[in-house]
C-alpha cells in the first residue's frame, strides 16, 4: 500500500480532454493511495489572487507572446488558424493526470475513495494563506438568454474566499466579463477559452456584493474519471459513463467512485475542484477553487462482479455511508450514440426530460441486479423511496441523480 | 438571434407590466389592460431573425393590443402585421365598429391607426411583425393598408397561418439557418398577401372592395337558404343582378360557385367536429342549404375526394385512436370542443348532502385563536376537483388552528383494512348498486358522457376534506397553512386495531409504464404497506401485493385500467403475492400531497396538476412543522386538504407515494397583501414551503396552465409535461425571490443558485412536473 504523490506541473496535466492516447504520469497498484494537486482553470480570473507566486501555477497559466506552456486546450483543432485558440476550448478543465492502475483492463471497474480534501493556499504574500476562487456566471449557464437586467447578455464573474475554521465562503466582488485580448491576439468577447488572463484594468470592481451571506462549504472535485474508449480526445465538458465532469458535490471527502474501465490502466484523472456548489450548477460553474485530494484506488476485476454492487455496472456509482447513488444523463453514452460528431451534437442534446429517463432506468436496474428485486418491487420503491435530483444543466449532457439510502436494504438477506 | 423566452414571473409586480409592453413592443404593439386588479400573468416566446422578421407566440390574460404608432411614421413602416388568434373570439375595433374573428381567421393590422384587438377570454396569439427592411433594394408594390383585414384561412393565407403556427411550436429548436429561412418565407408570404389584399382597396374604384366585402358577409349569413340567389343578394344591396355577377368575375370567381364552395366548406367543419357527430348527415346537408343528401353527398364527394360518411368515419377513427391506448389524463381535447360547444355551465357546488353544520363553526372575536375540528365523512369532502363555488364547511378565523381527518382516496385498494369499521371512511366510500354517496370524483361530466368511467370521469382523484373560508381572505392576500402535527388513522377493523395501512399503485400515468421490462406489458401493480409510526424510527413495510385485474364497479362499468378512484377492490379476483420487498423499511416522511386553495379560472378544476394555487404539490417537505403559503384566488381562499402520504420519494415515480389515511392538525394565517409588502411573502405568486431550515419554491412546467392554456388547459397540460420547462420556472422564481425579498441584483441571485440552491425533482407523474428549488436559510445568517 503506498502512498503516492502527485504534483501539479506542467508535465502532470492535461488541459480541456481526457485521452487514451496519454501517458500515464503515475502508475500505481490497486489498494494505494496518492496525493493529487489540481489547480482551477479559472484561476487566472484573478491572477494577483490565485496565480502569483504560485510557482507551478504560474508556469502552468504562463501564456505570453513567445510562449505558451499548456498549448492544448480542449479537444478540438491544434492547427490553426483558430477562433478561440489550441484545442478550441472544445473542453476547459485543468486535470491533473493520467494515473493508470496497473492491470486494470476494460470490463473492470475502478473504486476511487476520496479520503480528504484541501485547498491550496495563495503564494502572493499580499494574500499568502489565504484561499480564493471564481464563479463566473458564463454564456453556457442555463441563465444566459433568459437575463431580465440590461446589459443582456452579460457574463459575470465573482471572486470569493474560502474561510476554512467557518467553513464558508464569501463573495468578495465581482465583475462583468469585457473582451480580454489574449497573447496571441485573439480577442474573447465571451468566456470561450480557458486560461486567458483578465486583465482587471479593463474591468470595474463591483464590491460588497452578496454582503452578508455565507455559502456552507462543500469542497469536491468536479471532474474525476477515466479515459473513454471512442475517440482519442475527448471534451472534458460532458459528462458520460466513464465519469469526467459529473459536478456533484456529493462526490466529496468520504464517497466512493466505481467507473467503469474503458481502456488499459483506466487512466484516471481529476480537477475543477470547488469550493461549493448547489444541485444544478445552474449559472454554469461552481466556486471554482485549487484542491488537492487524497484518493485510494481499488481495482475490481470484472470477473469478481458478481454478487457485488458493481454487478452489471456500465455507468459511474456513488456509494458515501448513507447512500447509493445513480448518474443519468441526456445521452447515457453520446460518445458512442450521437454519430460522426458526438462532441458537438450533444451540445444539441441538453435535456432533464432525457436525463430522468436516464436515471430511472439505471436505478432500476441497479436495484433489480444488485438487490434482487423484481421490476413491481423496483418500481414501487423507486416511487417511495428513491430521490431524484437535478445535478447540472450546464454541462452539455445534462444530469439527474438518482439516489436510494441504504439503511432501507439493512433487514434484508445479503442486503 | 436564438429565441428569447419571457415569462411575467420572472418580474417583480411593479415591473410585470413594463416588462411585458416591452415584449409586445418589439412587434409595434401595446396592450390595454384588462381587469387590473390581480397579478397579471403573461408568457411569450419571440425570435427575431437577422433583417428583423420578428415571430412571437403570446399568452397573458385578458386585454386588447393596438399599434404603438398612431400614424404612419418611419417607426411604423412594414407590412401590415398579422396577429393570429389560437382560439376563436377575439373582437376586432375600428371607427367602423366591431367584428368578431372566427377560429382560423387572422387579423392583417396596418402598423399604425386606430384600431384594437380585443381578446376578452385572454390573449393566445402568434404575431408576425415584417419590417420594410427585409426587402431592400427590391420593388415593393405600396402597400396602403389603412383598415384592418381579418383573413380567412383559405389559399395562401392558410399556408401562412399553418407555417407560422408550426413556426411558433418549434421557435426554440430550429436552428439558427434554418430559423432565418422560415422568417425569410414568412416575410415574402405575407409580402404577397398584403400586396394582394392591398391591391383590392387600392385599385377597385371606391367603394367597390366595401362594396364585395358587404356581399361576402351577405351570403355568409344566407348560406342556410336554400333559396339563395343573386337576386336575393342584389335586392339587399340595391344593386342590378348583372352588377353582382359582374363584381364576382373580377375576382375570378362566380356567385353561384362562391356559395357553393362556402357551404361545401362549413358542412366539412360541421362534419369533422365531435360535438356533432350525433347529428344526421341530411341534416347537415340542410343546414347549409342542400335539401337533396344524395345530391349533397356528390358534390362533397367531387369536392373533397370522400364522401360526407366516409370522413366521418375516418374522423371517428382518428379520435379513438388518439385517446384509447392506456389511459387518458384530464380532459382529452375533444370532449373539451364539445363541452363548450354546449355552452353550458358546468355544474358546482353538487355534493352529497348538505355540508353545513358538519365542522364546529363558532362565531368568535377574531382576536381569540379557536381550534376548529373536521371530521371526515361523505359530506365534508370534495372528490378529485377543486372548485371556487363550493360552499365552504366552516369559516375560521386568521390565527386559528384547524383538525382535519383525510382520507386517501387508495383505501379501497384494500377496504378490509383501510374502510371497514371506520364510519368516515364507509360513508365516503359507500358505493352500492343503487348509491353512491360521493358521487362527483373527477372534475369532468357528472354524466361520464366522455369516457364513461363514472361521474366526473376521474378527471382528478384526490379525496380532499374542505373547502374551509378564512374570514376576511380576498384575492392577492397570501394564506399560511402551518402544520403542526400529522396522525396516520389507524384501521378501524377489529381483525386489524391499532395497525395502519397504505397503499402504493404503480398506475398508468406512472413515469414508468411506457417501458416495462418484464411481461406482462404495461401492468399496473398495487403494494399494500404496513405504517409502523411509532417505531424508534418511523417505518414502512409491504403486506402484499397484486397486480390489478379488471374490476367492476357497483354500477357495472369495468375498469379495465385504475382510472376511476375509489372503486373497491375484490381481493377474491386477484392474485395476492405476499413475499414483496422483504426485509426492506422504508423510513416515513408522513405530509399531505394536497394543501389547496381555490383556483379563480374555473368553476371545477381536476385536482391532479398543481399550480400557482397550490394542489397536488407531492412534496414530502409539507410534514410536520413545515408550512406552505399560498396566493389567495378567491374570496374566502377556501382551503381543502388531502392525498395523505405516510412517504414518497422526489419523483414520485409510480404515479403514487405510500397513500395513506391521515389526520393533521395546522395553524392558518392569513397575510392581507399590504401586509406582505417587504416581507417574503411580497408579490407571491406560486406556492411556498418553508421547513425549519429551509425555503423550498416550487417550480412546474407551466406555472399556471389555466391561464396559459386557457379553455384547453386542463388537457394540454396532461401533454406538455417536462422537467426543462419546470426547471426554468424554479430558476425564475429563485431569482425573483432573492432579488424581490433578499434585495439581492441579477448577477449576485444568479451567483448565489449556482453556488448554493440545490434544485430536485418532485414530481413526474402530475401532468405538471415539478422541480423544486432548496434555498438554505442559514445562507442568510450572520
Amino acid at each position: 500500500m503506498t502512498k503516492h504523490h502527485l504534483p501539479a506541473t506542467p508535465e502532470t496535466v492535461h488541459w480541456g480532454y481526457f485521452s487514451r492516447t496519454l501517458a500515464p504520469v503515475l502508475t500505481l497498484k490497486s489498494g494505494d493511495s496518492a496525493v493529487i494537486e489540481t489547480i482551477t482553470h479559472h484561476a487566472n480570473d484573478d491572477y494577483e489572487r490565485m496565480i502569483a507566486g504560485d510557482k507551478a501555477a504560474e508556469e502552468i497559466f504562463l501564456w505570453t507572446g513567445e510562449k505558451k506552456t499548456m498549448r492544448r486546450r480542449g479537444a478540438g483543432a491544434t492547427d490553426g488558424p483558430f477562433t478561440y485558440g489550441s484545442g478550441e476550448g472544445l473542453g476547459v478543465h485543468l486535470l491533473t493526470g493520467p494515473i493508470a492502475v496497473e492491470g486494470a483492463e476494460p470490463g473492470d471497474v475502478i473504486e476511487v475513495r476520496v479520503i480528504d480534501t484541501w485547498p491550496r493556499p495563495s503564494a502572493n504574500p499580499a494574500y499568502e494563506g489565504r484561499f480564493f476562487g471564481s464563479n463566473p456566471a458564463a454564456n453556457w449557464g442555463f441563465q444566459y438568454k433568459d437575463l431580465i437586467e440590461e446589459p443582456k447578455p452579460r457574463e459575470s464573474v465573482t471572486i470569493y474566499e474560502l474561510d476554512m475554521e467557518e467553513a464558508a465562503v464569501k463573495a468578495l466582488y465581482s465583475y462583468v466579463w469585457t473582451p480580454q485580448t489574449d497573447p496571441d491576439g485573439i480577442v474573447h468577447p465571451t468566456i470561450d477559452y480557458p486560461g486567458v488572463r483578465v486583465d482587471h484594468a479593463t474591468i470595474a470592481k463591483k464590491e460588497g456584493v452578496l454582503a452578508g451571506i455565507k455559502v456552507p462549504a462543500r469542497l469536491h472535485f468536479g471532474t474525476m474519471g477515466l479515459a473513454p474508449a471512442e475517440a482519442d480526445f475527448v471534451s472534458t465538458i460532458p459528462p458520460n459513463y466513464t465519469g469526467g465532469n459529473m459536478d456533484d458535490w456529493r462526490i466529496a471527502k468520504g464517497a466512493r467512485m466505481y467507473y467503469p474501465v474503458a481502456v488499459p490502466g483506466g487512466l484516471f484523472s481529476c480537477g475543477d475542484a470547488h469550493a461549493s456548489q448547489g444541485d444544478s450548477e445552474l449559472s454554469g460553474t461552481a466556486i471554482e477553487i485549487s484542491l488537492t485530494g487524497e484518493f485510494e484506488f481499488v481495482l475490481h476485476k470484472k470477473a469478481d462482479l458478481p454478487g457485488t454492487v458493481l454487478e452489471g455496472l456500465t455507468h459511474p456509482l456513488l456509494e458515501t455511508d448513507d447512500v447509493w447513488s445513480v448518474y443519468g444523463f441526456s445521452v447515457t453514452n453520446y460518445l458512442a450514440e450521437l454519430g460522426p460528431d458526438p462532441q458537438s451534437e450533444i451540445l444539441n442534446r441538453s435535456s432533464l426530460d432525457n436525463a430522468m429517463r436516464d436515471a430511472f432506468r439505471k436505478l432500476r436496474r441497479f436495484l433489480m441486479t444488485v438487490h434482487k428485486l423484481t421490476e413491481d418491487e423496483a418500481i414501487s420503491l423507486m416511487s417511495v423511496a428513491a430521490d431524484f435530483a437535478v445535478t447540472q444543466v450546464v454541462d452539455a449532457n445534462w444530469g439527474v441523480t438518482g439516489t436510494i439510502r441504504k439503511a432501507i436494504f439493512a433487514g434484508r438477506a445479503g442486503g | 438571434m436564438n429565441a428569447q423566452p419571457f415569462t411575467s414571473e420572472s418580474y417583480s409586480e411593479d415591473s410585470r407590466e413594463r416588462a411585458w409592453q416591452e415584449v409586445l413592443g418589439g412587434f409595434g404593439l401595446q396592450s390595454l389592460a384588462g381587469r387590473a386588479a390581480l397579478p397579471s400573468h403573461a408568457t411569450a416566446m419571440c425570435r427575431a431573425s437577422s433583417l428583423g422578421v420578428r415571430l412571437g407566440r403570446l399568452s397573458a390574460e385578458a386585454q386588447a393590443l393596438r399599434p404603438v404608432a398612431s400614424r404612419p411614421g418611419p417607426g411604423g413602416a412594414g407590412l401590415p402585421l398579422l396577429v393570429l388568434p389560437l382560439e376563436g373570439g377575439s373582437v376586432l375595433h375600428t371607427a367602423e365598429g366591431r367584428k368578431i374573428l372566427g377560429t382560423g381567421q387572422f387579423l392583417l393590422g396596418p402598423r399604425s391607426g386606430d384600431w384594437q384587438l380585443q381578446f376578452p377570454r385572454g390573449l393566445r396569439a402568434l404575431v408576425l411583425a415584417v419590417p420594410a427592411d427585409v426587402f431592400r433594394g427590391r420593388k415593393v408594390a405600396p402597400l396602403h393598408l389603412v383598415q384592418p383585414l381579418i383573413v380567412d384561412p383559405e389559399g395562401l393565407p392558410d399556408v401562412l397561418a399553418r407555417t407560422i403556427e408550426a413556426a411558433a411550436q418549434a421557435l426554440d429548436r430550429l436552428s439558427e439557418p434554418e430559423w432565418e429561412a422560415v422568417a425569410q418565407s414568412a416575410a415574402e408570404w405575407l409580402l404577397a398577401l398584403a400586396s394582394e389584399r392591398a391591391a383590392d382597396n387600392v385599385d377597385t374604384p371606391s367603394g367597390r372592395a366595401a362594396l364585395l366585402q358587404r356581399l361576402y358577409a351577405s351570403i355568409e349569413r344566407n348560406l342556410g337558404s336554400e333559396g339563395l340567389s343573386v337576386s336575393e343578394i342584389a335586392q339587399g344591396e340595391g344593386i342590378s343582378e348583372r352588377y353582382v355577377q359582374k363584381l364576382f368575375e373580377g375576382t375570378g370567381d362566380s356567385f353561384s360557385h362562391y356559395v357553393r364552395e362556402r357551404r361545401l366548406q362549413r358542412a366539412w367543419h360541421d362534419l369533422v367536429n365531435p360535438a356533432e357527430s350525433a347529428v344526421p348527415i341530411s341534416e347537415i346537408a340542410y343546414r347549409h342549404g342542400f335539401s337533396d343528401s344524395a345530391h349533397f353527398s356528390r358534390l362533397f364527394r367531387e369536392r373533397f375526394g370522400l364522401p360526407p360518411r366516409e370522413l366521418r368515419r375516418r374522423e371517428a377513427d382518428r379520435q379513438s385512436a388518439s385517446v384509447s391506448t392506456g389511459g387518458h389524463r384530464g380532459w382529452p381535447q375533444q370532449a373539451l370542443v364539445r363541452l363548450r360547444a354546449l355552452q353550458g355551465r358546468v355544474e358546482g357546488g353538487e355534493r352529497a348532502g348538505a355540508a353545513s353544520g358538519r365542522g364546529e363553526a363558532r362565531p368568535a372575536p377574531a382576536h381569540a385563536p379557536l381550534h376548529h375540528h373536521l371530521a371526515v365523512d361523505a359530506s365534508t369532502v370534495h372528490w378529485g376537483y377543486f372548485s371556487r363555488s363550493l360552499k365552504p364547511l366552516i369559516e375560521i378565523g386568521s390565527g386559528d388552528a384547524v383538525t382535519i381527518e383525510t382520507l386517501t382516496q387508495h383505501a379501497s385498494d384494500d377496504p378490509e383494512r383501510m374502510i371497514r369499521g371506520d364510519a368516515g371512511a364507509e360513508s365516503v366510500f359507500h358505493w352500492t348498486a343503487k348509491a353512491k354517496n360521493v358521487d362527483r370524483r373527477g372534475a369532468g361530466p357528472l354524466d361520464a358522457s366522455v369516457f364513461g368511467r363514472g361521474a366526473g370521469e376521474g378527471f382528478g382523484v384526490h379525496i380532499c376534506t374542505g373547502p374551509i373560508a378564512v374570514r376576511g381572505a380576498e384575492p392577492g392576500d397570501v394564506l399560511e397553512v402551518n402544520i403542526l402535527d400529522i396522525e396516520p388513522r389507524g384501521s378501524r377493523n377489529p381483525r386489524f386495531a391499532g395497525q395502519v395501512f397504505g397503499s402504493s399503485v404503480a398506475a398508468w400515468w406512472g413515469y414508468h409504464y411506457s417501458e416495462f421490462l418484464t411481461e406482462p406489458r404495461p401492468r399496473e401493480t398495487v403494494t399494500i404497506y404496513e405504517i409502523f409510526a411509532d417505531a424508534e424510527e418511523p417505518y414502512a413495510q409491504a403486506v402484499h401485493a397484486f397486480r390489478w385485474e379488471p374490476q367492476a364497479d357497483p354500477f357495472g362499468v369495468r375498469h379495465a385500467l385504475y382510472d376511476y378512484p375509489g372503486v373497491p377492490v375484490d381481493l377474491a379476483g386477484v392474485t395476492l403475492r405476499r413475499e414483496v420487498l422483504k426485509g426492506i423499511r422504508i423510513p416515513l416522511r408522513p405530509h399531505f400531497g394536497v394543501i389547496a386553495v381555490a383556483p379563480r379560472e374555473a368553476d371545477l378544476i381536476d385536482s391532479v396538476p398543481p399550480a400557482y394555487f397550490g394542489g397536488n404539490l407531492d412534496n414530502w417537505r409539507l410534514g410536520k412543522g413545515a408550512t406552505v403559503y399560498l396566493p389567495v384566488s378567491v374570496p374566502g381562499a377556501l382551503l381543502s386538504v388531502g392525498d395523505p402520504h405516510a412517504t414518497q420519494g422526489d419523483g414520485e415515480l409510480s404515479g403514487t407515494a405510500i397513500e395513506c389515511s391521515m389526520t393533521g392538525t395546522f395553524r392558518v394565517v392569513l397575510h392581507k397583501k399590504a401586509d406582505t409588502v417587504g416581507t417574503v411573502l411580497t408579490d407571491l405568486t406560486y406556492p411556498l414551503i418553508e421547513t425549519p431550515e429551509n425555503w423550498v419554491l416550487t417550480g412546474f412546467s407551466h406555472p399556471n396552465y389555466l391561464a396559459e392554456f386557457g379553455a384547453n388547459g386542463q388537457s394540454d397540460v396532461y401533454n406538455k409535461s417536462s422537467l426543462d420547462l419546470a426547471m426554468r420556472d424554479a430558476f425564475r422564481k429563485v431569482r425573483r425571490f432573492l432579488m424581490t425579498t433578499k434585495g439581492l441584483d441579477e448577477d449576485e441571485a444568479i451567483a448565489l443558485m449556482s453556488a448554493a440552491v440545490d434544485f430536485g425533482i418532485t414530481q413526474v407523474v402530475d401532468g405538471n412536473w415539478g422541480v423544486h428549488a432548496i434555498l438554505a436559510k442559514r445562507l442568510f445568517e450572520p
